[in-house]
């Protein structure tokens, strides 16, 4: 760990300095504004609204987070020269992987956390405003559903991580990482919609089905972490669900890092 | 630059930027809206675009159908609202609720402009069946399924099976489970039907609504005083009143009330109390 702590620490602050930061944290709070005036236009369901509002919020400024900050993070060392003085101490490639991606969930864990108070805090001036419009609300879910964001978005970091081992500049690790987050997003709705197309009434060919099957595998899930309907409802999620989608996110996180520091390892540098 | 050139060039633009927004405004009001071609994009392929959104997505679908549904009270034209506006409408609701489908407000919605005023029950009924399904405890939903059934479809064996369900669920009215077995017997019909419109309109939060309701249940009651004025007749002279003024000129009510929606009551050859208004309490009894 001290070998790690080190690194993760000059990443997170590096990443607390950079200005996109500002930018994100003004988006958040004028998000997190509008859920004051939006949700009370709901009829009688303002409490989902206002947690959807809240929630939607700390996952898309999470986002903007992972893309804008999370990948110039590491590819500034690249661009730098930086990574030089970093490998030339006494410090493996691999642990330069693992140390800066401590840095970045760092990052990612404090924000969320910072965002989380404050979507916290329009929710209950919601709530302060129209108490008997918060039919079936529970904190607990509405935590949880924070939990899994920033455990999905810590996923995405790896995957950003991943990309940017064997790609040549930020800008299409930047592509791939959101191309990762589209069909990651929406893997279980296609796979559904390929397995009953006569929902949406279209037909799928044979081929289509057999790519859908392959992404699904290949690609990190991140619908399991998306818990917001569950939260905005206060609608029961199973402990069974909880520690198995964790140990999944667990289990790709960590697959993913072994794959950069692999490739990272024989990467050369210009 | 000169401070009073700046100053010109500033009051120029300001102008210009007021008069161009303005104007670009109003022309886009007479842009043509294409009838019917407003296509609202399916709840499964809704569903994969929003990403981890649904929730969000949701709540846009239902605010917007909301928006436009309260919009056409400012319309002056007859009818207030199209057809395919409907159709547009349902459609709307029908994503919202693929994407949440434990959101209750666009069911709420649906039920209360799609029947009375589209009469557009089945498939309210089914926007509703998708909710009852999700929200195993809210009671409101399969009540509203059973009205639906009851009132609009003559179809009082489901409605009681729809009640009965409600009633199992926690927070309904006592009313309800008795109402459940009431609606077996066919000559209550004016009376469940008070008995679910009470329901209702206590539960109406909108003021336009709740007023219409209130008229509704004024004018079921009156006709419910008349029903039970005409079995009194029957009683007491074995046949049927040859006119409905004869419930006044025998004594047994003193007077006939006025329709609330302005018609005249009647009494039809096998007694039954008719109004010319009919077409406004049971408009969907009215087109079968």
């Amino acid at each position: 760990m001290t070998v790690y702590w080190p690194l993760a620490l000059l990443t997170f602050k590096e990443g607390i300095r950079n200005r996109a930061l500002y930018g994100i944290s003004l988006i958040a709070f004028l998000f997190l504004g509008a859920n004051v005036l939006i949700s009370g236009s709901a009829m009688r369901e303002i409490g989902k609204v206002a947690v959807d509002m809240a929630l939607s919020t700390i996952s898309f400024t999470g986002l903007l987070l992972v893309l804008f900050i999370g990948i110039n993070l590491m590819a500034k060392d690249l661009d730098k020269r930086t990574i030089y003085m970093v490998l030339s101490r006494p410090i493996s490639r691999p642990q330069y992987i693992v140390g800066k991606f401590f840095g970045m969930a760092l990052l990612i864990v404090v924000t969320i956390a910072v965002l989380s108070v404050f979507g916290m805090l329009s929710i209950i001036i919601e709530k302060w405003a129209y108490p008997d419009y918060f039919p079936r609300f529970f904190w607990g879910p509405i935590f949880l559903a924070v939990l899994f964001a920033a455990l999905s978005l810590i996923l995405l970091s790896a995957v950003s991580f991943f990309f940017a081992s064997f790609s040549s500049s930020s800008f299409l690790t930047l592509i791939l990482t959101i191309m990762a987050y589209i069909i990651g997003q929406s893997l279980s709705d296609v796979k559904a919609l390929v397995e009953a197309p006569q929902t949406a009434g279209i037909t799928v060919s044979p081929v289509t089905h057999i790519i859908v099957q392959a992404a699904y595998y290949l690609f990190p899930n991140l619908s399991l972490f998306d818990l917001k309907i569950q939260a905005a409802h206060g609608l029961a999620v199973s402990p069974s669900y909880v520690g198995w989608t964790a140990l999944y996110g667990l289990a790709y996180t960590c697959l993913m890092l072994f794959f950069a520091a692999l490739i990272f390892r024989k990467k050369e540098f210009p | 630059m000169r401070t009073g050139t700046a100053a010109f060039l500033f009051c120029v633009l300001i102008a210009v930027h007021l008069l161009t927004l303005e104007e670009a405004e109003q022309a886009r009001k007479t842009l043509p809206t294409g009838d019917g071609g407003t296509y609202v994009i399916p709840g499964p392929i809704a569903k994969i675009l929003a990403l981890e959104f649904d929730g969000l997505a949701s709540d846009w679908y239902f605010l917007r159908a909301l928006v436009f549904e309260g919009g056409t009270y400012e319309r002056k034209e007859k009818p207030r609202v199209k057809s395919w506006e409907w159709k547009w409408f349902y459609d709307m609701l029908d994503s919202a609720t693929a994407l949440d489908p434990y959101f209750q407000d666009p069911y709420l919605l649906g039920n209360s402009h799609l029947t009375w005023e589209a009469h557009m029950i089945r498939e309210t009924n089914s926007l509703l069946e998708k909710g009852n399904q999700h929200r195993d405890w809210d009671w409101l939903l399969p009540f509203y399924i059973g009205f639906n059934n009851f009132y609009f479809l003559h179809d009082n064996e489901r409605a009681a099976e729809y009640l009965a369900e409600a009633s199992k669920r926690p927070g309904p009215s006592e009313q309800l489970a008795s109402l459940a077995s009431r609606l077996a017997y066919k000559e209550k019909k004016t009376e469940n039907a008070i008995i679910f419109l009470e329901v209702i309109a206590k539960k109406t939060e909108d003021e336009k609504l709740k007023k219409e309701f209130e008229t509704r249940l004024k004018a079921l009651k009156i006709r419910l005083l008349l029903e039970r004025a005409v079995v009194s007749y029957k009683q007491k002279y074995h046949a049927l009143p040859p006119k409905l003024r004869s419930l006044v000129t025998k004594g047994i009510i003193t007077e006939i009330p006025a329709d609330p929606y302005g018609g005249y009551f009647s009494l039809d050859t096998l007694g039954e109390i008719m109004s010319t208004s009919d077409d406004k309490l049971l408009p969907q009894q009215k087109r079968q």
